[in-house]
């Protein structure tokens, strides 16, 4: 029993890692109709900044952390503004294929200005951990799943009760209506990479601790993270970040009960056999396509 | 038709004629294995430009059906010691299956959710390439040879004139495929598949030619690699390199045979030609990859039929020019 | 001499989340005749169509078509893609014509199903292969010249007038040698001259061709003029058929379209 319990709060802890990921990639998506595949690669590059800034201040690992946040908004703000508000007019799949442009981009500043070591990035909470039911947990591990969570209800609250929420729920709907209502699309675009890319920093950082901070850490959240989407389906806010803390427990559950080396392809299997009977995903809508 | 042969045959002597010039030293020898491998991979781009340019289907899993007709090769010629010929005929079938599963598989799921199954599919590959290390060696990677004719074994130059030849076949019969009513069929369901339909195109049938191809493509890539390169690794077959290969034809040009062998050279040529001998710039890290993503970037945006279009539109410039200067002097 | 059946609409009914879009629809349209179905907006026309042409699957009811050797088969029981081989071929509202290709290699897509070379056939350009080729190109050099595109024959359809578009669908259908032609809308998006072109074209094709041509359309004027005989629904029932004569004169079609007239109300109630 408390080794599942242990199983259960390390998947709430990859689950948040994968969720804020996946948050990011749904918001991007409804607001901007394209999918994001170069949501891992920036929340690694702002990771090496907030692991540079680390190094050379000595700052308070949660200082780096907002550092890092903050040049992650900055980043969206300069990808959306820079380069993908010139592709307004190109079809879906173009502007996907430049997300694969962006990787590729970061893949290569990355190495150029931080140097291709591994850096390592210490937790939050550096030590301690408490018992609950007989399951040890860090402090640190906590505070990953408190934060994530306590981030995604605000966010959730956000878009149902606000103004702003409002207006970016319009935009997801249908971007041209809400151009004619007078909603700023423009600036709700800009505010989704922007918010999307710091998610991405600090899942990209909750992670830090455990793998180090290098090029390809963020390349397995990657996929989980769109695997997620399509598992939750891609018309909600909600579903794909379920969909995270479901794939988080079912790659533990099978890495540990059935394979540590073939858990994470074994993961890749169930989800494709369950993507051939339900292409739409646990909650997604089907579209009768109108000929 | 037979003209266009012809620019065929001509890009193929292109590059043929690259050892002849090291022979007599005007280039190096470690350019002629970078033309080599620009090569090989315009052949799996040529074959992802069928899956996605004429049939509008994408794969994120291109660089792992490589990797799995390397693993095969190099395990059937070196541990089980079969002839080349042979080698390659099964090193491509085994992969084909596969991707005709896939094929079927795209019935079901289309745009980014097949984006996003193939990066599932690629990562399981991933996996068994680094686990079944009877097979493909595991981390430390697999070794492999010259291919062996059966009578010889070919040496390093001709091995590099074997894979320019296979580059002309498939050029020649990639244009024949896509020229003709099956090339017609598989533009008609990425355009419409309404009109597919209605037309009497089986929707399934073309979309397993279209993964069929391209898996075969990729697959016969991945020999060609391991018996010029003599050597294959796993974690080489990754998402970045399928993504490099969607880049080749993005840049290239989609919807081109020449295409992709242009963007071949830029994504695969350029980088280890050129940039790295550049001055203080040469040297930096990621290089090839900043500037395969900034290309990216900018084909899509400004330029979204590829660089193979910049020859008419230069001609165009010049017709232009040319006019002008006509009505000019009419004054 | 009594003409034969050509297409038989048994009872059909299709219904979308509880309401009933195709409400136990019957006609039958004969050989060679011209045939309207005409109905006010949302009335169901575009689903019959979809129901016939098997895009859309009905919940009850058939669609009997006699095939080109006179055999009797119900179209419900088939597949999208067969449809065209038995020689029923249809056109759509949105024009979906590939802009990649030429307005040749548009019109050669609408016989892909006469011939039965391989893809292998193909990568080596056989003999078999380059004849059908070659039969192919005459066949759609030839409904060029009907059409009086052929100085156009190489051009890409992107970019090409909405006229001509419609000229190439109809040209499309024509490729397979059909036997019934079903066409969405062909007056859509036309003007008069366009529209009065269409009708002749219509006539034409049905007498050099040799086929029986379904028209869903909007505009009246061409209905009454091309349409032998004419059925009109309205919420998914029928409410008139005969000939274009005896639909102008039917109150329940008259009442659809313009509502209910006052015995008093000196407003013309034809339709035109």
């Amino acid at each position: 029993m408390s080794t599942f319990l242990q199983l259960l709060f390390s998947s709430l802890e990859t689950g948040s890692v994968y969720a804020l990921a996946a948050l990011g990639i749904i918001i991007i998506f409804r607001t901007s109709r394209m999918t994001n595949f170069a949501q891992g690669s920036i929340g690694m590059f702002n990771a090496f900044i907030a692991t540079f800034f680390l190094l050379k201040t000595g700052a308070p690992t949660i200082v780096a952390l907002l550092v890092g946040m903050l040049s992650a908004f900055m980043t969206g703000i300069l990808v959306d503004v820079g380069i993908m508000r010139h592709g307004k007019n190109i079809s879906p799949i173009s502007r996907q294929m430049i997300t694969f442009g962006l990787i590729m981009l970061f893949l290569g500043i990355a190495p150029m200005i931080f140097g291709s070591s591994p850096m390592s990035f210490p937790r939050f909470i550096k030590q301690g951990s408490v018992e609950i039911i007989g399951a040890s947990v860090t402090y640190n591990a906590i505070l990953n799943i408190s934060v994530g969570i306590a981030l995604m209800l605000a966010l959730f609250y956000f878009l149902q009760k606000t103004k702003w929420g409002l207006a970016v729920r319009v935009t997801a709907s249908n971007e041209e209506t809400a151009q004619l209502m007078g909603v700023p699309t423009k600036t709700v675009t800009m505010g989704a990479w922007a918010v999307a890319a710091s998610l991405g920093a600090l899942s990209a950082l909750m992670l830090a601790p455990a793998i180090s901070v290098n090029v390809s850490m963020m390349d397995n959240v990657q996929i989980n993270a769109l695997i997620a989407c399509v598992l939750g389906g891609f018309q909600t806010f909600y579903g794909p970040v379920l969909g995270a803390y479901v794939i988080g427990l079912t790659k533990n559950m099978l890495s540990y009960y059935v394979s540590s080396t073939w858990g994470g392809a074994l993961l890749y299997v169930l989800f494709l056999i369950f993507i051939i009977f339900k292409p739409n995903g646990l909650i997604g809508k089907k579209r009768i396509k109108k000929v | 038709m037979k003209k266009t042969y012809t620019k065929y045959i001509l890009i193929g002597l292109a590059f043929i004629i690259a050892p002849f010039l090291q022979q007599l030293g005007v280039i190096s020898s470690s350019s002629i294995i970078v033309l080599g491998t620009v090569m090989f991979y315009s052949i799996v781009s040529i074959g992802l430009n069928v899956l996605l340019g004429y049939s509008g289907l994408i794969s994120l899993g291109t660089a792992g059906f490589m990797g799995m007709g390397a693993y095969i090769s190099a395990y059937l010629t070196q541990d089980l010691g079969l002839p080349f010929i042979l080698s390659l005929i099964i090193s491509v079938t085994i992969p084909l299956f596969i991707g005709l599963i896939i094929g079927l598989i795209s019935l079901r799921i289309e745009g980014y959710y097949l984006a996003i199954a193939t990066l599932g599919v690629a990562e399981i590959f991933r996996q068994v390439f680094v686990e079944l290390d009877f097979f493909t060696g595991g981390f430390s990677g697999k070794n492999a040879g010259y291919p062996d004719l059966g009578v010889f074994t070919l040496d390093k130059m001709w091995t590099y004139i074997l894979i320019a030849v296979c580059l002309i076949a498939i050029m020649i019969i990639t244009h024949n495929i896509v020229y003709s009513r099956s090339g017609r069929a598989l533009l008609t369901m990425r355009g419409s598949e309404p009109a597919a339909q209605a037309m009497g195109i089986n929707l399934l049938k073309y979309r397993l030619m279209a993964f069929g191809i391209a898996t075969l493509y990729a697959a016969l890539g991945g020999v060609l690699y391991v018996h010029f390169i003599r050597f294959a690794y796993p974690s080489g077959w990754n998402v970045n390199l399928s993504l490099q290969i969607l880049a080749v034809i993005v840049i290239g040009g989609m919807r081109t045979i020449t295409g992709p062998v242009l963007g071949a050279i830029v994504v695969f040529g350029v980088p280890e030609l050129i940039l790295k001998q550049l001055p203080i710039i040469g040297n930096v890290d990621g290089l090839a990859y900043i500037f395969t993503g900034i290309l990216i970037i900018v084909v899509i945006l400004f330029y979204p039929n590829g660089l193979i279009y910049i020859g008419n539109d230069i001609k165009k410039l010049f017709k232009r020019r040319h006019h002008e200067k006509e009505t000019v002097s009419d004054h | 001499m009594k003409k034969k059946p050509c297409l038989t609409i048994n009872d059909l009914t299709i219904s979308f989340g509880g309401i009933k879009a195709v409400d136990h629809l019957n006609f039958h349209i004969l050989e060679s005749e011209i045939y309207g179905l005409i109905g006010p907006n949302g009335a169901g026309k575009t689903t019959v169509f979809n129901c016939i042409t098997q895009f859309y699957k009905p919940n009850t009811g058939s669609v009997m078509f006699a095939s080109r050797n006179n055999d009797l088969l119900n179209l419900v029981t088939m597949k999208t893609h067969q449809i065209i081989s038995h020689g029923l071929v249809r056109t759509f509202q949105n024009v979906e014509l590939i802009h990649e290709l030429s307005i040749l290699d548009n019109l050669l897509v609408g016989a892909h199903v006469d011939f039965t070379s391989t893809v292998l056939q193909h990568a080596f350009r056989t003999k078999k292969a380059r004849e059908e080729e070659r039969l192919l190109l005459e066949r759609g050099k030839d409904i060029l010249k009907f059409l009086g595109l052929d100085d156009k024959m190489h051009d890409l359809i992107g970019g090409q007038p909405y006229g001509i578009l419609k000229k190439v669908e109809l040209g499309r259908t024509l490729m397979s040698h059909p036997k019934l032609i079903i066409l969405d809308e062909p007056a859509a998006g036309l003007n008069d001259t366009e529209t009065l072109d269409l009708a002749r074209l219509l006539k034409e094709i049905r007498s050099n061709y040799n086929c029986t041509i379904l028209l869903v359309e909007h505009d009246m004027r061409l209905v009454m003029d091309v349409c032998d005989r004419i059925c009109a629904i309205s919420f998914g029932k029928k409410i008139g058929e005969g000939t274009p004569l005896e639909i102008q004169s039917n109150k329940d079609v008259q009442e659809a379209y313009l509502g209910k007239v006052d015995d008093e109300d000196e407003t013309s109630t034809d339709i035109r």
